[in-house]
């Protein structure tokens, strides 16, 4: 019950979780999804069906580059890396969240009362 | 002069950057760098479960090959690490497999996911104004090179042509229809080679431009480039027409279908800068060597009137005038009652044929016409008023091929023939004829004529009366 929350409440933040470890460096998709596990602690499990969609989009809209390159391990890999555009686009997101979750949990705090 | 050189640096522009763009978006298009991964095997497939996977994905892409290939090469590169990772946990290999494969979930869902990511709206826009940029440039490019081919194939002719004659064996006389026919085919050639560049730039550019596979916009360009290029060939292109020249324009729409369909995944020839200014100074050299060449022969052409024919005899030539009509009896014409034939071109670009009565004799054209009713203009075919061809009019023809009531003024009679917008007009001669009191028909007076071709569009030569 508890991962169909948390899968309802991850909805439309792939986005927003893909901007910010990119924020970091460049990453290639099965990285990124680890690297969101890894930031969240384990809480953030992105659906890999959805990640791939998502990092496709934000490179159409020019949010990233994607590039291939050689790996350390195995063959080349295509790298994601934020772009300003991309930049500008985190901190829209990460202040929409902000207050989003300010609000949820005001709400959510009031109806406890 | 500036006004050509503005002209030229223009479409010259307008063709060197949609050759730009042309290339650019083809690196979506074909397999480009991406061949190596559409190369290369997943690990060990657990009973072909990773390619059937991916085999659902592509089938809802409908994207360029290259990018097709990167999204198979992404999903290989993540299933390669899942598997791995959930192997390093204890899971055996197959159920591994199992396990990545749903964590991606369900291959259809995914791949039509990458596909709405890839083909957004403003990559759609940019596809289609890429498109129709590209096409423009591309009908410029086409245009060169079609004239370029257009002057090839008329050499190439010319020089069959002579050939034959040489050998004895009768070509067609393209003197006749005042080389309409060669004029008209090589418009025609020209505007088909046009067609087919522009259209095939269009819709390599916009798939490109739109991340959309060729064939998936191929029928839109299709469509636009038959109507675009179809209006273009029969009714917008105007000059010389004969049949073959026609029925190669009617063929424009049905290439432009074609170019937009047939083997659309293959690239377009590159074309450099340098192939480009050849290309185009080629067609300039042709161009003026051929003009040299036809005025060498037009100057030419004059010595041979020189040479004794035997169609010249002494005295003057029949002109086969018996085939119109018995000439008018004296007795019917008025005293003082002169006719006396003449024509010009009127504002319309027909040519206008009037007779009229002696100005000096004062007689009106009632007592001129006194015996006669039913008068009328008659156009005939006539021969080439050539010594080596003959004089006068044709007498393989028992009737004219265009007739016009006479339209009676104070002191002459006129009528206005379009010939230029009549096929195989040809040579012709004009003459008067009129219903006399025996009720048989007389000629009365010859006008004028001269030679001709068909001057319009195709739909005018498709309509025109004959």
């Amino acid at each position: 019950m508890a991962g169909k929350i948390r899968a309802q409440l991850l909805k439309g933040t792939t986005t927003l979780l893909v901007l910010t470890v990119l924020r970091d460096g460049e990453l290639y998709g099965y990285e990124i999804a680890q690297r969101i596990r890894e930031k969240s602690g384990g809480a953030f499990i992105p659906s890999e069906g959805a990640l791939y969609p998502a990092l496709h989009a934000l490179e159409a809209d020019g949010a990233l580059g994607a590039s291939w390159r050689e790996s350390d391990r195995g063959p080349r890999r295509r790298y994601y890396k934020i772009t300003t555009s991309g930049v500008r686009m985190l901190e829209e997101h990460a202040q929409e969240w902000a207050s989003f979750s300010l609000a949820m949990g005001q709400a959510v705090g009031s109806g406890e009362r | 002069m500036i006004v050509l050189l503005l002209w030229v640096g223009g479409f010259g522009a307008l063709a060197f950057f949609a050759v730009k763009l042309v290339r650019r978006s083809e690196r979506r298009l074909g397999t480009g760098p991406s061949d190596y991964y559409t190369t290369i095997a997943p690990r060990p497939d657990a009973d072909g479960l990773i390619s059937a996977y991916l085999a659902g994905v592509a089938g809802q892409l409908v994207l360029p090959a290259a990018d097709v290939a990167e999204v198979r090469m992404e999903l290989i590169d993540h299933l390669t690490d899942s598997i791995s990772s959930l192997e390093a946990e204890g899971m055996d290999h197959e159920t591994a497999v199992r396990e990545a494969l749903g964590r991606l979930g369900p291959a259809a869902e995914l791949g039509r996911q990458l596909r709405a990511a890839h083909q957004s709206t403003r990559r759609l826009l940019a596809g289609a104004g890429g498109g129709v940029f590209s096409a423009a440039g591309g009908f410029v490019l086409g245009y060169v090179g079609g004239v370029g081919l257009a002057f090839v194939l008329l050499i190439i002719g010319a020089l069959c042509f002579g050939l034959l004659t040489l050998v004895g064996i009768p070509t067609p006389n393209f003197n006749a229809d005042q080389n309409a026919t060669p004029n008209s085919l090589m418009a025609a050639a020209t505007l088909l080679v046009a067609a087919f560049v522009a259209t095939r730039y269009a819709v390599r550019t916009s798939a490109g431009l739109s991340r959309r596979a060729p064939r998936s916009v191929a029928g839109f360009w299709a469509a636009a480039s038959a109507l675009v290029f179809g209006w273009l060939a029969i009714f917008g292109s105007h000059g010389q027409q004969s049949w073959p020249g026609v029925i190669a324009f009617l063929f424009v729409p049905v290439v432009a279908v074609a170019a937009a369909f047939v083997r659309i995944e293959r690239p377009m020839p590159h074309v450099g800068r340098w192939s480009l200014i050849l290309a185009i100074g080629g067609v300039g050299v042709l161009g003026l060597s051929l003009v040299l060449l036809l005025g060498v022969t037009v100057s030419g052409g004059g010595s041979n009137n020189d040479s004794p024919s035997p169609l010249v005899t002494s005295g003057p030539p029949d002109y086969h005038f018996g085939i119109v009509a018995p000439p008018a009896p004296d007795a019917w014409d008025p005293q003082g009652s002169i006719f006396g034939g003449g024509m010009r071109s009127d504002a319309s670009g027909g040519q206008l044929y009037s007779t009229v009565t002696d100005p000096q004799a004062a007689v009106p054209m009632s007592t001129a016409l006194a015996y006669w009713h039913d008068l009328r203009f008659e156009a005939w075919h006539s021969l080439p008023d050539d010594p080596t061809q003959g004089f006068g009019l044709d007498t393989k023809y028992s009737s004219p091929f265009a007739v016009l009531p006479a339209e009676i003024h104070p002191t002459w009679l006129q009528a206005v023939f379009h010939f230029e917008r009549m096929r195989d007009a040809g040579f012709y001669e004009v003459v008067l004829t009129g219903v006399g009191p025996d009720g048989k028909r007389y000629m009365l007076d010859e006008c004028g004529g001269g030679s001709t071709s068909f001057n319009g569009s195709v739909w005018d030569w498709i309509t025109a009366p004959q």
